[in-house]
């Protein structure tokens, strides 16, 4: 199986370090427009048509964002991504067929960052790039924020507990930092979209499985949580 | 009126059969005793009344005898009265005036010669009359009430007919027990019915639990094993044809993005070509994703609590429009159980709608009674003449445009999907008259939220 060698993409010109984008991919053809088209708007992009490469190459030459098809021969979208996630934390969007809340929702348990489904237009797709790769603008003068046994810096991308490090995606980071944020005050679904992943009108179940991700992080008994808390009708708030 | 049910029918069937046995039971038990000692009572009687006729005929042989005096000197006991017939005249003791009560036909036979016995109803209640011939001119008769043994056929009568209430009612009683038990196993059958119609496709039943109805078992248990295999069949071809539609399409759109971005480069003739290309691609993604849309409508919704009024000016927003056209009447709950991305979609297709054939959005009103809540979604358009009203939620019917547009008409499916979203939610659809012209559409969600 033929794959494209690593492209190096059109020089922007200054000296930002252009995003990287690997595409795991199994359809040739997909994998082909995906990566002219993404290469027009700017990234440099890798694909490959096995997850099993996949993982290869971003042990030896870790990328930016990892864009991932579910349905692939061999080790599938699934997997791919749980393996990713035991030394990884780098940003993984789902591009798939498959529509079901089902595989929506495992693949976000797994360790999805985000879902798309195919046909995904271009533009949406380099927004969801963007989208990841923006910095935590974080308001907070102060360095670290403390909720009980927990300690959140947001400048220093750390978060504690109980003085041990927390190894959390950029994405449940970004989440975590936002809620620390507003202590004690309800974020809804819709707000916490927009906020950390930037959709006008987004998915709701994104927030709910990556709050159900922090609670296996960072609650005592994540079915019972005592920090990250619902409040049901309305959304989420950690509280102290 | 409904057929009874199984249950009932046969505990009805014991306690008829019940009733019925016992019925027979008693009415032969009484006839036979009333028959036994009413004839034993009478022969009795026709005993004391020629005894007691003796001893009057011996009292009546002199030659001037004191009729009265005969009668004082009987032993009659309280429930016998004598009385005789003397050459036309009737002698009696002065309390016991029973002449009334021997009927004419036994008096004749009596006088003419013959003995003659005869139920007749006194003022004392029922009694039995004899009458012993003792001379052409003299007839001698006793009265002897029947009213004790008519107490007690009285009493057994009550007690036979309590008997047999209380027969039929143990028969009913039997009849339902033994039905509950028989019906048992058939209640394990319901269960697994209602679990493989809730989706749970692994209920089957043991067979070793109820072996008489072996039978039914293994039917049962190859009927679910059959719907299960076509159940896998169907959803595994739904995902192959979503999987083979969208895969193309991804290519496709992408492959056109590039060129679109490269279209200044391009000649006239070929950005042409590029520009249907695209615009094409783009209906027919529409298209595609509404129809795979359309087909799987049937899935369960997901429900939870929305807040309808949010979620409205929320997709007001997400298409540019102002969120003060969504206006709530007073006092309703906006609060609804639904499933939130159905409803957004439903919101969605109407609001664009709005926008393609109506004009614009001119308002999204919510409102309702206790129960349902309702949303209207209104414009100031040609509106919809009212023959058009059914037709247009139908697939692939399309409206004109109200202005001529880039992005072109619809995929036809909108309303369609629309109509499926609201009434997978128990509610319904339909486009309503509107003061001042123009299209209002309805849906109406029932339940309490």
């Amino acid at each position: 199986m033929v794959h494209e060698p690593l492209v190096v993409g059109l020089a922007l010109g200054h000296d930002a370090p252009m995003a990287t984008v690997m595409v795991i991919e199994d359809d040739d053809r997909i994998r082909l427009s995906l990566l002219l088209a993404l290469e027009d708007e700017g990234y440099a992009v890798t694909g490959v048509a096995t997850a099993e490469e996949g993982l290869i190459r971003q042990r030896r030459q870790p990328v930016d964002t990892v864009l991932v098809d579910l349905m692939l021969p061999g080790l599938d979208g699934f997997d791919c991504i749980r393996e990713l996630r035991r030394h990884d934390d780098v940003p993984i969007v789902v591009v798939s067929a498959r529509a079901d809340t089902h595989d929506i929702v495992a693949a976000l348990e797994a360790g999805a960052d985000d879902y798309l489904v195919k046909p995904v237009a271009v533009k949406e797709l380099t927004a969801r790039l963007r989208a990841l790769r923006r910095r935590i603008r974080t308001s907070a003068a102060v360095p670290s924020l403390v909720f009980g046994d927990l300690e959140i810096r947001p400048q220093a991308g750390e978060v504690r507990r109980r003085g041990e490090l927390v190894r959390l995606t950029r994405t449940e980071f970004h989440l975590l930092c936002e809620l620390a944020e507003h202590p004690g005050i309800v974020l809804s679904r819709q707000q916490l979209l927009s906020r950390v992943w930037k959709y006008d009108f987004g998915d709701e179940r994104l927030v709910d499985v990556h709050v159900g991700r922090l609670r296996h992080k960072i609650e005592d008994d994540p079915a019972n949580p005592t920090r990250l808390v619902t409040v049901r009708g309305i959304g989420y708030k950690l509280q102290r | 009126m409904r057929r009874p049910g199984l249950h009932a029918r046969v505990t009805f069937a014991f306690a008829a059969g019940a009733l019925a046995i016992s019925a027979a039971m008693a009415l032969l038990s009484y006839t036979l005793t009333a028959q036994t000692l009413l004839s034993g009572r009478e022969r009795n009687s026709v005993r004391a009344a020629y005894f007691d006729a003796t001893v009057a005929q011996a009292g009546l042989a002199t030659d001037h005898p004191d009729v009265m005096e005969v009668l004082r000197t009987l032993d009659t006991g309280t429930s016998r009265r004598v009385a005789v017939r003397r050459d036309g005249e009737w002698y009696a003791r002065s309390a016991d005036s029973v002449a009334r009560f021997i009927p004419k036909d036994l008096l004749d036979m009596v006088m003419a010669g013959q003995p003659a016995g005869q139920r007749v109803m006194t003022d004392a209640g029922p009694a039995y009359v004899v009458g012993v011939p003792l001379s052409p001119s003299t007839g001698f008769f006793v009265v002897d009430s029947l009213q004790q043994l008519d107490d007690t056929l009285g009493v057994l009568s009550l007690v036979l007919t309590l008997v047999a209430a209380g027969t039929t009612a143990a028969g009913a009683a039997v009849g339902w027990f033994t039905t509950r038990r028989a019906l048992r196993p058939l209640g394990s059958v319901t269960r697994a019915a209602r679990e493989i119609a809730s989706g749970r496709l692994e209920a089957r039943l043991d067979p070793t639990a109820e072996p008489d109805l072996a039978e039914l078992t293994s039917s049962f248990n190859g009927m679910v094993d059959q719907l299960a295999v076509r159940l896998e069949r169907d959803r595994r071809f739904a995902a192959d044809v979503s999987h083979e539609l969208r895969s193309p399409l991804q290519t496709l759109s992408a492959a056109a993005s590039v060129l679109e971005r490269r279209r200044a480069h391009l000649d006239e003739r070929t950005a042409t070509a590029v520009n249907l290309v695209s615009q094409e691609l783009a209906r027919f993604t529409d298209l595609v994703t509404d129809l795979l849309e359309l087909a799987r409508a049937d899935q369960p919704v997901d429900l939870e609590q929305v807040d309808v009024a949010e979620l409205a000016r929320r997709t007001c927003e997400d298409r540019t429009l102002p969120a003060e056209l969504v206006t709530v009447a007073p006092g309703t709950n906006t609060v609804r159980t639904a499933d939130r991305r159905r409803l957004a979609r439903v919101l969605a297709n109407l609001l664009d709608n709005a926008e393609r054939h109506g004009g614009g959005v001119v308002a999204v009103r919510l409102g309702g009674t206790a129960g349902s809540l309702l949303i209207d979604v209104e414009d100031e358009g040609p509106g919809v003449a009212p023959h058009d009203r059914t037709i247009i939620f139908d697939r692939f019917v399309r409206g004109r445009a109200a202005h001529a547009r880039g992005d072109g008409d619809g995929t036809g499916l909108g309303l369609a999907l629309a109509a499926q979203h609201v009434s997978a939610h128990g509610g319904w659809i339909s486009v309503v008259d509107r003061p001042g012209g123009g299209a209002r559409f309805r849906i109406e969600l029932p339940g309490v939220g």
